[in-house]
């Protein structure tokens, strides 16, 4: 668990899967395997959505432009729960903050 | 988010805990054969072919896998058995301690490290093995052969593009039904209410599935847990349905995604799942293995309510 990352997400922090897992998009959702905990897991099409926009390079603000237009819901509400959805990813281990931005 | 399962842990100090000296790993196949013996499996993938085993290794193995056995005719996988010194293994209290094999990949090759055994598994360019073993025939051999062998089928398997995977697998008219699980989900019990509903049990720990011709079909494997023969081998059988196993108070139905049902294939996928090098072509083959509409969970009860509800 990765509570520094957790800890420190705002709009600007640039994120990107964790080194520990690999996952696959299967019909929107995500298969994951968390080598470290040998654990296989699935995740919805949101979540899957964020490891997808984690590219390392765009800020989770950026993700949340991209987001804007894919879902119908107001830019502050949209930002609160993508920074909490990150947040709590980050906490899982699926996310990491991004070396060198 | 939603677990499917573990698999089995990356290799990290490999082959400490039962070798004395893991440095001294056989770098290639050679060695000093135990005998002049030869004996091919007609399991799944094969004939499989081990040579270089004495009398007793011989009569071990005939005894183990009956009607599996014979002699000459073509092979598809060639091992071989060596000598290994008794002084190389670790003695292990076994006494409330869960066996499982240490496995090191890498693209060329799979080492392998158990109880009194070592083995590789080497691409040149296709799939052989190498098993050495103090051990020169008896109860012990038998156990020590047959770790080596699942290990390769389920290899020998990923190099068809099926997959070998931990579940039981019933066999009716309709086909065959795969029931998966992490240990203790209740495969041998659904073997059991399935048997006592006139249902064949395959096996009720490995099975294989691979796609022939565009259908996808589930092969018997002689290693089995408390249900399945173990010494007859079974022509294919076209698959049925995947169900996820859950136990529950009662008996329910519900479809699983494709996602759900490929990690819970990749969960179920020994020795293959923990191989980095390997992974990402076993997903591959997984999601071609998952046919529409044929993945479901499965929460069943202990009163064999389940069975009706399958078909």
């Amino acid at each position: 668990m990765n509570t520094d990352s957790q800890a420190a997400i705002d709009a600007a922090t640039v994120l990107r899967p964790s080194r520990d897992i690999r996952y696959r998009r299967i019909d929107g959702e995500a298969v994951v395997v968390r080598q470290k905990a040998a654990e296989v897991l699935v995740m919805n099409e949101v979540a899957a959505r964020l490891l997808d926009l984690a590219d390392g390079r765009s800020s989770v603000g950026a993700w949340v432009d991209v987001l804007a237009g894919e879902y119908d819901v107001d830019r502050e509400t949209l930002e609160r729960d993508v920074l909490t959805f990150a947040a709590e990813l980050a906490a899982e281990g699926m996310l990491e903050i991004a070396d060198g931005v | 988010m939603s677990v499917a399962g573990p698999i089995a842990e990356t290799a990290s100090g490999f082959g400490g805990g039962f070798l004395i000296n893991p440095d001294l790993f056989p770098a290639r196949r050679s060695g000093e054969a135990w005998g002049g013996r030869e004996i091919a499996l007609t399991l799944p993938g094969g004939p499989y072919r081990f040579s270089g085993l004495n009398a007793d290794q011989e009569a071990t193995v005939r005894e183990r896998f009956g009607g599996y056995c014979e002699v000459g005719g073509p092979v598809a996988i060639d091992s071989v058995l060596f000598r290994a010194a008794e002084a190389d293994f670790r003695t292990i209290d076994v006494r409330g301690w869960e066996y499982g094999l240490d496995l090191d990949a890498t693209p060329e090759a799979v080492r392998l490290a158990g109880l009194r055994l070592v083995g590789r598994l080497d691409w040149r360019p296709g799939l052989s093995g190498a098993l050495w073993t103090p051990d020169g025939g008896g109860a012990a051999f038998a156990g020590i052969f047959e770790n080596f062998l699942r290990v390769l089928v389920a290899y020998r398997f990923h190099e068809l593009g099926g997959a070998v995977l931990h579940c039981a697998a019933v066999a009716s008219p309709q086909g065959a039904r795969l029931f998966l699980g992490r240990s203790g989900a209740g495969k041998s019990t659904v073997s059991r209410l399935a048997q006592e509903h006139g249902a064949q049990v395959l096996s009720d720990d490995l099975n294989a599935l691979r796609l022939e011709a565009g259908a996808v079909t589930v092969e018997k494997l002689p290693f089995t847990g408390d249900y399945g023969d173990p010494r007859t081998p079974a022509p294919a059988v076209p698959l049925a349905g995947l169900y996820r196993l859950e136990k529950d108070t009662a008996d329910a139905l519900r479809p699983l995604s494709r996602a759900e049902a490929v990690a819970c294939l990749l969960a179920c996928s020994p020795y293959v799942n923990a191989d980095a090098h390997r992974r990402d072509e076993l997903f591959s083959d997984l999601l071609r293995l998952v046919p529409p509409q044929k993945a479901w969970s499965l929460r069943f009860s202990l009163g064999g309510g389940f069975w009706p509800i399958l078909s």
